[in-house]
């Protein structure tokens, strides 16, 4: 019979795994400059079609990697806070699809922009609402419940596009306003980056407060941690789960409405895939997905090392490689994450 | 002591109650929904009474079915593979590419390695089992979540596939024997791959029922650390859980490129969700222990009447998605709530 290896760990002394701890903190940050050094270095031309020259082209790649990684910045902080608690939520690509495809369908119909943003924010958090109801009240697994959401939202956003028609956008008689690009594309204030970036900045700096100052992030940790024990320290564990999926749902429909006015149109596949890169940036930002630890920072960290990688490489190799080197990156950042946690556990 | 000894015993019914097992309860519970769906359809769904079609919803799941045999083993121990439908694409698109002529031609997609026809087959399928190794370790050595790590070996392996293709399909060039094996039909027009699926039905059923493995498997999901301290090697176990169930994704790849003549990198999209569900459907809980092949079986069955009927009805195909997700939603609830007042 094995002894359990963790254990011997747990009897060290504290003060001497301090080095790994440094390691553990700020391994992502270096990642991300080892990537960004190495795109750099690497600049080669593959068939003109993409962004030649330096990758730290600013009024080239980098505007159009920071505008990019808008969606899955803001998502990412909020997805980070649901893991930190031992859930998670697999159904914010679609969640994401759905709400642009909503966010399409009222700008077309004439709705202005402040009152479709606010009523896609709130469609997003029913979204999300439905998902805390499926796995809190109904108890139904957290996986289970939201790859059936995944289902569902995916049905329902390709249902609300015409048949033969790719997504909703100008077209048959009704065009999309002319502002819509202002959001997610045209540049804020002569800042060469677009009003929807600067939002998803002051999003994750909201929420990192809430991690690290508010009840919300100190609760989420606890359940996380150890949900019985947070339970019956009078934590009402439902609750904070239930608030936490609405919020990566709201999360999911600001990304929505920033990719759907960088595009100028609703499409039911934006978000396809978008689960892939979330959960990839958040193992690279070395939360575990036992739950009980892990920082929307270095979250955000790994979310632009994906995206470095994704677009980077858009630069260098063909895009028929992405899907690939998205996998090898996800088994490798498992390999680094479980590497660097003491207790390991299932979903 | 009497109801505990018998409660894995199958049918059996035991002195004085008879109780059969919660298993085949819930097997008969969603045979019953079968058939009340099939009636439903060929009320309301024009031809669905046809023998043709009867047959047709039979033999056009044969595929996910054998990916269900693996997914059910595997869920029934407490994990997830999610890599299945990226080993069918990779594993087809492989089985193409060794096939196809070794020409010089200019576009890229014609030209293959020309290999003989046995090492079309293998090759792919030493891959796939490669792809279970990976996954077998990182959850049994590194302890990952399976579902994770599935899903990253499901991007790793289609991943292959679409690089292989360039991100299309390969289909020219290939010898005419490449398309015998997904071809022939046994009987009538059956397909040699529906008897295959037969063929592993039944295996797995007996593995499950009547052996050590099978029961050992159970005890795994159902408690871990028992399992352990009465001597099972759970790593071992499970590697060989998910090698099987790779090989099984690899043979159902190969045999799809041989039906198709071609290798497409797309081929299998989102099939381990649908694999899942009908596992699901059949029964298999997601806490682990408990769950059948036989009930996987019955909900491939579900999962077909019910989008041949979408199909029949002239639904839009985007209706299906909507469909998966509320009869996987039903069957889980529906399922607990037979659980809970059996037990009462």
């Amino acid at each position: 019979m094995k002894i359990n290896k963790n254990k011997s760990e747990q009897m060290k002394q504290p003060g001497t795994d301090s080095w790994k701890t440094i390691v553990k903190g700020s391994f992502v940050f270096v990642l991300l400059i080892i990537v960004v050094v190495i795109l750099s270095v690497v600049k080669q031309d593959a068939g003109g079609i993409f962004s030649r020259g330096h990758f730290l082209n600013w009024d080239g790649s980098i505007v159009n990697l920071l505008r990019n990684s808008v969606p899955i910045v803001t998502i990412c902080g909020g997805f980070t806070l649901l893991i930190i608690s031992g859930y998670i939520d697999l159904s914010v690509g679609s969640t994401l699809s759905l709400s642009a495809v909503i966010y399409a369908i009222m700008l077309l119909n004439g709705f202005g922009f402040f009152v479709a943003f606010i009523l896609t924010l709130i469609f997003g958090g029913v979204l999300g609402f439905i998902n805390g109801f499926l796995v809190t009240k109904l108890r139904i697994t957290p996986v289970i419940a939201t790859l059936i959401t995944l289902s569902l939202y995916k049905g329902i956003a390709r249902l609300l596009v015409a048949p033969g028609v790719r997504a909703i956008e100008s077209g048959g008689g009704k065009t999309m306003p002319d502002w819509i690009n202002n959001y997610g594309r045209t540049e804020f204030l002569k800042l060469d980056l677009p009003l929807a970036f600067f939002v998803a900045i002051a999003v994750i700096v909201i929420l990192v407060i809430l991690q690290k100052k508010s009840v919300l992030g100190k609760y989420s940790v606890a359940i996380g941690g150890n949900k019985l024990a947070a339970k019956l320290s009078g934590i009402n564990v439902d609750k904070i789960v239930w608030i936490l999926y609405i919020l990566v749902g709201v999360l999911c429909a600001l990304a929505a409405i920033a990719r759907a006015s960088y595009m100028s149109l609703g499409d039911p596949a934006a978000g396809e895939g978008m689960e892939l890169d979330v959960i990839i940036a958040v193992l690279l930002g070395g939360t575990v997905f036992a739950g009980g630890e892990g920082s929307i920072t270095k979250s955000v960290a790994g979310a632009f090392i994906i995206m470095c990688l994704t677009s980077g490489l858009m630069t260098v190799l063909q895009p028929y490689w992405q899907l690939f080197l998205k996998g090898t990156v996800l088994v490798l950042a498992v390999t680094l994450n479980s590497l660097l946690v003491k207790e390991k556990a299932v979903i | 002591m009497q109801n505990s000894i018998d409660k894995n015993a199958g049918m059996n019914k035991s002195l004085g109650t008879s109780k059969i097992s919660s298993e085949s309860f819930i097997t008969i519970c969603m045979l019953a929904v079968l058939v009340l769906l099939f009636g439903i359809a060929c009320l309301f769904v024009p031809n669905f009474y046809f023998a043709q079609n009867i047959i047709n919803l039979v033999t056009n799941s044969w595929y996910i079915i054998v990916l269900g045999i693996g997914v059910t083993f595997l869920l029934v121990t407490g994990n997830f593979d999610m890599s299945v439908s990226g080993i069918i694409a990779m594993s087809g698109v492989m089985s193409v590419y060794l096939s196809q002529a070794a020409t010089n031609s200019r576009s890229v997609l014609n030209n293959g390695l020309g290999m003989p026809y046995v090492w079309v087959i293998i090759i792919p399928l030493i891959a796939s089992l490669a792809i279970g190794a990976i996954n077998a370790f990182f959850v049994t050595k590194l302890k990952v979540a399976s579902i994770i790590v599935t899903l990253g070996t499901m991007a790793v392996a289609r991943g292959i596939a679409q690089v292989i293709t360039t991100g299309s399909q390969r289909n020219t060039n290939l010898p005419e024997i490449f398309g015998k094996l997904g071809n022939i039909t046994v009987v009538g027009s059956i397909k040699l791959a529906v008897f295959i699926m037969i063929l592993f039905v039944i295996i797995a059923v007996l593995i499950e029922k009547r052996t050590v493995f099978g029961r050992r498997t159970y005890l795994i999901g159902a408690n871990i650390q028992a399992a352990r301290l009465s001597g099972v090697n759970v790593e071992k176990h499970v590697t060989i859980l998910y090698l099987t169930s790779a090989l099984l994704a690899g043979i159902v790849g190969v045999l799809l490129s041989s039906e198709y003549i071609s290798g497409s990198s797309s081929r299998a999209m989102g099939l381990e969700f649908d694999a899942l569900v009908i596992v699901l459907l059949g029964g298999t809980s997601i806490a682990g222990g408990f769950g059948s092949v036989s009930g996987a079986v019955i909900g491939a069955l579900i999962l077909s009447v019910v989008t041949s009927s979408a199909t029949g009805l002239l639904l839009r195909p985007e209706w299906q998605f909507i469909l998966k997700g509320a009869v996987t939603f039903i069957a889980i609830i529906a399922q607990r709530y037979a659980l809970d007042r059996r037990k009462i």
